[in-house]
């Protein structure tokens, strides 16, 4: 699609993107160039993993869940999703740089991270292999993405590129629900599931991402050219409906099992259940999914969807962690944490670099190509 | 090679918290950062809630989750047992802190517990997070000891910059030995009722091996698989292991 062709608010996009990107990184940076990590409201006695860390999952698996999408065409065939495959791919690179950046400012020793996880690789460590596939997974999607900007959807190189990447992602974020689900001493985050479960959840995610960004693309369907319009009102709302139906019945699931556990940790569920946050994620989606189910527009269901799924994964995130583990009068009821502005300028940052990242792409690299028909 | 544990007598603590005094003189830490630190608590409810206590080091497990899960191996197991960090590795992605099912790692930068804040009273120099006026153990950041860097996570290390020193093969570390009474931890050597002691798990003969044996040692949260190298002894009469690791408790 050419620039003069586009109505929806991409220029807009790119301005509040680039805006975004100079507040929150210009605030984010100053703020932790002159105070460091304590400009967090984590803390050895608090909360360890903050903002930034529920920033990073909720970026990576959107990535995840947006290689998915793209991946229904390339991979399996269901050729209705080629006319957002590009724009998915693209969008699923933007978001996993978005995310990288929330957690290389979370982390002490970013640049430290570059040669001393290669070349002591703990092979035991669920976060040494999520950072191994998480960086093959991107070196294969820019690959695959420079394939499909050149023309080239369905040579065997193009088709074992897309191959691999939906292969590196789906290992990528099971070793990502590994580094949560393997922690027996935090049993909200305890148990086998969670890789599933966040494969389950990173599906909505893309999928929200992907009807969103369409939609932000185009205006609204009357300026969709009609295979894309047959896919967001066919296609895309079925999937995304029956993918959003069960993340429900598995957030429902685990708040039960939560609730009912005595288990020494699970009593946070108890304090999630009287949070409101909860039960507006929970009526975001039921209400998202009521609408797609009834057969309307796609549109809000995709916004009620990724706010609901960046409250869940911040719930998952600080609840996980709000149980203190031995501090005594350090500490004596439930972990408090509110994150601190630096915080939420990291989040802005990478809202920026996906607004901007996103638009850059509207504009200058076609995204709404597809293969053309043989 | 000695395999160094501890041994707490909880009948005999009375939760004076000389040994946690020690331990931020020893290795110059700050208030809400102790390596050593005697937990006080509540159990139970009014009209009969019951103030507790337990003192509580870094665990030392024989399965630590926390080095299983460094990304970088900077946190690894001495050949004696010891659980330390190389802060010349860590890339403070905080992950130990997760793992770690007793509490007891630090990160360095974050808002200070205690105001003023000390670490701007006295600012560091270099990489080290600060520089307090008195100084204790030699700096030694392949192994953790000295002051904390930013950007990395630190714990407790048995005051390996002591026990790293004791004579081969000695079974116990402890204050009755004069000859050796500078090889024993901070908070082993200043405990006032002997509360503490220090020596070789894997010496039958050793005084802390005795006392788990004949006195049935039991481990905080044993179910986990960390295998702590830190027993509790608890005759029933004082202090008992917590039934939880603290905080709200399920109605």
């Amino acid at each position: 699609m050419s620039a003069q062709q586009v109505k929806g608010p991409v220029n807009a996009a790119m301005m509040a993107g680039v805006a975004a990107l100079v507040i929150g990184g210009g605030l984010a940076l100053a703020s932790l160039m002159s105070n460091g990590h304590a400009a967090f409201n984590t803390g050895s006695s608090g909360i360890t993993w903050g903002l930034p860390v529920v920033g990073y999952v909720f970026f990576v698996l959107t990535s995840t869940g947006l290689t998915f999408v793209a991946s229904l065409a390339m991979v399996f065939g269901i050729k209705e999703f080629y006319p957002v495959a590009k724009r998915c791919i693209w969008l699923a690179l933007v978001t996993l740089i978005a995310g990288f950046t929330c957690l290389a400012l979370e982390l002490g020793h970013p640049f430290r991270m570059l040669w001393a996880i290669p070349t002591s690789f703990q092979y035991l460590s669920p976060l040494n292999w999520m950072g191994l596939f998480y960086a093959a997974y991107m070196v294969l999607l820019l690959l695959k993405f420079q394939k499909i900007n050149g023309g080239d959807w369905n040579s065997s190189g193009s088709r074992m590129l897309g191959i691999a990447s939906f292969a590196s992602v789906v290992v990528a974020h099971g070793t990502l629900g590994g580094v949560f689900g393997a922690m027996a001493m935090r049993p909200m985050w305890y148990g086998p599931i969670i890789p599933l479960y966040f494969l389950l959840t990173a599906a909505v995610s893309g999928a929200a991402f992907a009807v969103l960004i369409t939609y932000l693309t185009y205006g609204n369907e009357s300026f969709m050219p009609a295979k894309v319009k047959n896919l967001m009102t066919g296609a895309m709302p079925k999937v995304f409906a029956a993918a959003l139906g069960i993340v429900i019945l598995a957030v429902v699931s685990r708040t039960i099992i939560g609730l009912w556990s005595n288990a020494d940790g699970l009593q946070v569920w108890d304090h999630v259940v009287a949070s409101p946050w909860y039960w507006i994620e929970l009526i975001l989606m039921i209400a998202a999914f009521v609408m797609l189910a009834k057969g309307g527009a796609p549109f809000f269901p995709s916004i009620m969807v990724i706010v609901s799924l960046f409250i869940g994964r911040y719930e998952f995130l600080i609840s996980g962690q709000a149980v203190p583990l031995f501090k005594g009068s350090w500490v004596t009821g439930l972990i408090d944490y509110v994150p601190s502005m630096t915080e939420w300028m990291i989040i802005l940052l990478a809202v920026g670099i996906v607004l901007a990242g996103w638009a850059f792409g509207e504009k200058s690299l076609n995204l709404a190509a597809e293969p053309a028909e043989k | 090679m000695a395999r160094w544990g501890m041994v707490i007598d909880l009948d005999k603590c009375t939760g004076c918290q000389a040994c946690s005094t020690a331990c931020q003189m020893e290795n110059n830490r700050l208030p809400g950062e102790n390596y050593q630190d005697v937990l006080y608590y509540t159990e139970g409810k009014q009209p009969t809630p019951v103030l507790k206590w337990f003192p509580r080091p870094c665990m030392h497990c024989e399965e630590p989750s926390c080095m299983h899960v460094c990304p970088t191996k900077a946190t690894f197991k001495t050949e004696d047992g010891v659980v330390l960090i190389d802060w010349n590795k860590c890339i403070g992605c905080k992950y130990c802190m997760i793992a770690c099912p007793y509490g007891v790692r630090f990160y360095t930068d974050e808002k200070p517990l205690v105001e003023p804040d000390i670490k701007s009273v006295f600012p560091g120099e270099g990489d080290l997070s600060w520089n307090p006026p008195y100084k204790g153990p030699q700096q030694d950041n392949a192994h953790g000891v000295g002051i904390q860097p930013h950007g990395v996570v630190s714990k407790c290390t048995f005051c390996y910059h002591k026990i790293s020193k004791a004579p081969k093969g000695i079974a116990d570390l402890s204050n009755d030995d004069a000859a050796n009474r500078e090889y024993v931890p901070a908070c082993v050597r200043t405990c006032a009722p002997t509360a503490r002691y220090f020596g070789d798990l894997d010496n039958p003969n050793s005084n802390v091996s005795r006392l788990i044996s004949d006195k049935r040692g039991v481990r905080l949260l044993d179910h986990t698989g960390n295998k702590p190298q830190v027993y509790y002894l608890s005759g029933g009469a004082g202090p008992a292991v917590p039934s939880g690791r603290g905080g709200a408790n399920k109605a």
